[in-house]
């Protein structure tokens, strides 16, 4: 924890922010494009999304009041935007955000940027027809594997709640592989 | 897949990719959007310029005060001692000349000042022995 005051004390001052801010994205920007693109599903996207997080992550760095950690402040920015993104882009096309998401997965085969077998695209598909929060909660554990703990002060639920909501989650997309 | 357990299952992942070289490139990309350090320091050169300006201004300014004030001594009016003297001997001013000069105030001013009362004339003609000689004369 010392060390990451360490850190954000570099960030902040001029002299060392330019190499500080290329360690801070040497770390956290395959993170944070593989939890992007788990919810906004297109690289193109996720190029677009992932840049805006950085730039606002330095634009608000000096408001950054370490009451969190680096880790879960940069990954609710980026949610933020994620999602914001998805249902800009879904309003734009006169649809809402699930069937936007549905879509998307359904055409994943041809998208030149991913390369998934049968299984891989039925679970996209499962996890997608999920209530967002769930849908979430489901990437962000499965996919991403980040911890309760962690993904707690990333989205401001308890441990608990959130066990509960991966449980739920689990289960529908258990019963949509057997049917499907 | 009747007994399908994600869990049992080996990891199945998100089978996203993502160019080549992506992430090679990525840093630079935003590194060339962020707010430039070289405006900063342009910004704080040309404020220090601004009060290297003003400390040179008010050096100058320093430095011309005991000019300025040696100098406007010679270049103030006459004073009116050196005036009278020039009046005086300057044999070249007629009466004609001063009197055009003096305005109408300056004339009432002089009335009043002559109007003396016949008492003070008795006295001093009294007073002056010489008097019936000029009479005489």
């Amino acid at each position: 924890m010392q060390d990451e005051k360490d850190f954000i004390q570099e960030l902040l001052n001029p002299k060392t922010q330019n190499i500080a801010f290329q360690k801070l994205l040497r770390d956290y920007q395959r993170p944070l494009y593989n939890h992007i693109r788990s919810i906004v599903l297109n690289h193109d996207d996720t190029d677009d999304v992932l840049q805006n997080t950085f730039i606002k992550v330095f634009r608000y760095l000096k408001d950054f009041k370490g009451d969190s950690k680096l880790f879960s402040w940069m990954y609710r920015i980026a949610t933020n935007e994620a999602i914001t993104f998805i249902n800009q882009k879904a309003k734009r096309n006169g649809t809402t955000s699930e069937a936007l998401q549905t879509k998307i997965v359904d055409n994943l085969k041809a998208d030149t940027y991913f390369d998934g077998n049968e299984i891989q695209i039925k679970l996209q598909k499962a996890v997608a027809l999920l209530p967002e929060k769930q849908q979430l909660v489901f990437k962000m554990k499965y996919y991403e594997e980040i911890k309760y703990e962690d993904m707690s002060e990333v989205l401001g639920t308890s441990v608990g709640a959130l066990k509960a909501s991966y449980h739920h989650a689990v289960k529908k997309i258990e019963d949509f592989m057997k049917t499907n | 897949m009747n007994h399908f357990k994600l869990d049992n299952e080996p990891k199945i992942t998100s089978g996203f990719t993502t160019p080549d070289g992506y992430f090679d490139s990525f840093s630079e990309k935003v590194l060339a959007q962020l707010p430039k350090q070289e405006t900063k320091v342009v910004s704080i050169f040309s404020s220090r310029k601004i009060w290297y300006f003003l400390a040179a201004a008010v050096v100058m300014l320093m430095l011309s005060i005991p000019i300025y004030t040696k100098y406007s001594v010679n270049s103030e009016e006459v004073d009116s001692a050196t005036l009278e003297n020039y009046i005086a001997y300057q044999s070249t001013i007629s009466e004609d000349e001063i009197v055009d000069l003096l305005e109408q105030e300056d004339l009432d001013k002089m009335k009043l000042e002559l109007n003396v009362d016949d008492k003070e004339i008795e006295e001093a003609l009294n007073s002056n022995t010489n008097l019936e000689q000029y009479i005489i004369d």
